[in-house]
């Protein structure tokens, strides 16, 4: 009767033992998960400068954003004068831009979700999709070691069948003392590398270590970039509902 | 001269097997004549319906432009040109009947809730009527400043029609988000489904606005030529002006329409295949006539032989009776062809009754195939029917002059 119980107690013991180990599947998209809630929580107020670099040309704009849950987002451009006033709502898959110029509000049909977001490299597919992983990837640990000296985790991410996503295949770095975002790398359905996003400059904004600046480089245009900066971050504010209308689109 | 007199003679010995074989000639002509009339009908109009539709007899890009329509990559690079003066050197060219030049973008049209993306294409509706007809000149000529003209399926995706207004938004050359307000001119029906859905006009200058480009870039000039099939050197000619910007490429429709291009090389060679076909059955009912002709003469010529005539001159006659045959053939079959060349170039092949609509290599065919003369192959079919005759009539001739005078006089007589 004794050995069963032992038997049961190793056993309990062994499935326990994981986290001092390599992660489970199950705690690696908690992981993913924490790092993707990171910059939003429940709710969030942003203020972030947004370089945008092509061979053309170079622009910076200053963007407020409004956040909240996975669903909602408002952004609007506060700087430079020629283009406040511009914005661009997303409620679940819906995303509307208005444009103060011609005083007009354009809802993006689905044809046009995988087309640039405000000039930028990001698409309109993005600001859609970004807070889904853990909807629709599978989630593994790939790597656990160091990297340039960093004690790092690699997630591999993975696109559950069904899933209405654009990637084969994401891999992600962070690092192991605190769980930040370091990279993602971005690949096609084809298997080739697609775009590389790298976070840096660490800082406690609102209580809170997150990457300031995050920098996304698409790889067919090399030398091409857009920079998120966070200037300011404040999370968890009570964002009342009309924030996420139309009319509060059009800054009425 | 004797021998052409002897040649002529000889032909009507046995006139109604001469007129048979003449026949045969003439039918096997008259038979080129028409197809390869029809062959080019089919050329011509595919040609016409694949380059007047959008793409012109040749074009002008900067050398990075296509495929991909970079914005940036503008006739004469970011600086742009001084088009209006290149487009008035063009049209003195003798060989160019018109130039049109062309802006493109590719946007967001809305109408609020009801949005599409689309490629918008600046053009100045004058010249452009002129180049193509992807859009006819009525509605082009409607095309007035702030205003578009919406593919009919792109209109009902947006629902709007005639004096709406719609929302362009597009990536402009400067980063920033162009917008502007256009009011619609009109709908119009290109004929292609894909064009229909996807296509919108501005004028050039709205679109230069909307995209932040200075008014001196512009990515194409088409241009419309003469003599379609001369493009290549009509090509070389331009690209060999003065004062060209710099960085730019020529192209004809053959670089532009591969795929037109590749089924015309591939109609051509089919079309060389038939014609070598009926000669060559041709030839065969000449040298079963000659083979009869010389045989039953075998006597004869063996008398003319032994009198102590050349046998080339022997040889000769023979031959020159088969080019009488040939000639005679030639001309009755140039006759009939002519006639019938008349009737298709006029009211044409009705296909419908075998295939009824089709399209080709992305091209619309008109369901009436209409002929069109091509000499060059009319004359070359013409000298291979000669050449192939002579050579049929040159076998039994040479092995009737070889023929022991002696053993000849001995055949029996014939007739």
């Amino acid at each position: 009767m004794r050995y069963p119980i032992v038997t049961l107690l190793l056993i309990l013991l062994g499935a326990t033992s994981a986290p001092f180990g390599q992660p489970s599947q199950k705690e690696a998209r908690e992981i993913i998960d924490k790092v993707d809630r990171l910059l939003r929580g429940d709710s969030s107020l942003g203020w972030v400068e947004m370089t945008v670099a092509t061979r053309q040309w170079k622009r910076t704009t200053e963007l407020r954003i409004w956040s909240e849950g996975t669903e909602k987002v408002l952004v609007r451009v506060e700087a430079p004068k020629k283009d406040q006033g511009t914005a661009t709502l997303r409620v679940g898959d819906n995303i509307w831009n208005y444009l103060p110029k011609i005083d007009r509000v354009i809802r993006i049909p689905t044809s046009m979700m995988m087309a640039s977001w405000m000039g930028s490299h990001f698409t309109n597919d993005d600001l859609v999709k970004d807070s889904r992983l853990i909807r629709d990837y599978d989630i593994k640990i790939d790597f656990e070691g160091t990297r340039d000296r960093v004690e790092v985790y690699e997630f591999f991410l993975t696109p559950r069948p069904e899933a209405p996503v654009v990637w084969g295949r994401i891999i992600y770095q962070i690092r192991k003392s605190d769980l930040m975002p370091i990279s993602g790398k971005f690949y096609g359905e084809d298997g080739q590398l697609k775009r590389v996003a790298n976070f840096s400059e660490y800082e406690t904004m609102d209580g809170r270590l997150v990457p300031t600046r995050m920098r996304m480089s698409p790889e067919d245009k090399p030398g091409e970039y857009t920079e998120m900066k966070y200037k300011e971050l404040d999370f968890d504010v009570k964002i009342p509902e009309k924030v996420f209308s139309l009319n509060s689109l059009r800054g009425s | 001269m004797i021998v052409v007199r002897l040649g002529w003679r000889n032909l009507w010995r046995n006139s109604r097997r001469s007129l048979i074989t003449i026949a045969g000639i003439a039918f096997a002509f008259a038979f080129l004549i028409a197809m390869i009339g029809l062959a080019r009908g089919l050329v011509v109009q595919l040609l016409r319906n694949g380059t007047e539709l959008m793409v012109g007899h040749i074009q002008i890009h900067d050398r990075d432009y296509l495929p991909d329509r970079d914005i940036y990559e503008t006739v004469g690079n970011l600086e742009g040109h001084d088009w209006p003066r290149l487009l008035e050197r063009l049209e003195r060219h003798p060989q160019i009947l018109a130039v049109s030049p062309r802006v493109f973008g590719f946007g967001l049209l809305s109408t609020g809730e009801q949005s599409a993306g689309a490629q918008i294409i600046g053009v100045d509706p004058r010249h452009e009527a002129e180049v193509s007809r992807l859009v006819d000149a009525n509605a082009l000529a409607k095309l007035r400043p702030g205003s578009l003209l919406l593919g009919v399926t792109l209109a009902q995706e947006l629902n709007a029609s005639e004096g709406d207004e719609v929302a362009a938004v597009t990536q402009a050359a400067d980063g920033t988000l162009g917008n502007e307000l256009f009011k619609v001119a009109g709908i119009v029906r290109t004929g292609l489904a894909y064009l229909d859905r996807s296509v919108a006009f501005s004028r050039i200058d709205d679109l230069q606005l909307l995209l932040a480009l200075e008014p001196s870039r512009i990515h194409e000039i088409a241009i419309r030529i003469q003599d379609p099939l001369g493009a290549a050197e009509v090509g070389r000619q331009i690209s060999q002006m003065q004062g060209l910007p710099t960085g730019i490429v020529v192209q004809t429709w053959r670089d532009l329409l591969p795929q037109l291009s590749e089924y015309l090389e591939l109609a051509g060679g089919a079309n060389a295949f038939i014609i070598g076909l009926v000669v060559i059955f041709a030839a065969f009912g000449v040298l079963n006539t000659m083979m009869m002709a010389t045989f039953e003469r075998i006597r004869e010529i063996g008398m003319l032989n032994s009198f102590g005539m050349r046998p080339a001159l022997i040889t000769l006659t023979i031959m020159l009776e088969a080019l009488f045959l040939a000639l005679l053939g030639l001309a009755a079959g140039f006759g009939v062809g002519a006639v019938m060349m008349h009737y298709f170039s006029v009211y044409g092949l009705d296909l419908t009754r075998w295939t009824g609509q089709l399209t080709m290599v992305q091209a619309r065919v008109d369901p009436v195939l209409k002929a069109a003369w091509n000499w060059n192959a009319v004359i070359g079919a013409a000298i291979s029917l000669c050449v192939a005759t002579l050579i049929a009539a040159y076998l039994p001739a040479r092995r009737a002059v070889r023929v022991d005078p002696v053993e000849a006089l001995r055949a029996p007589v014939l007739q």
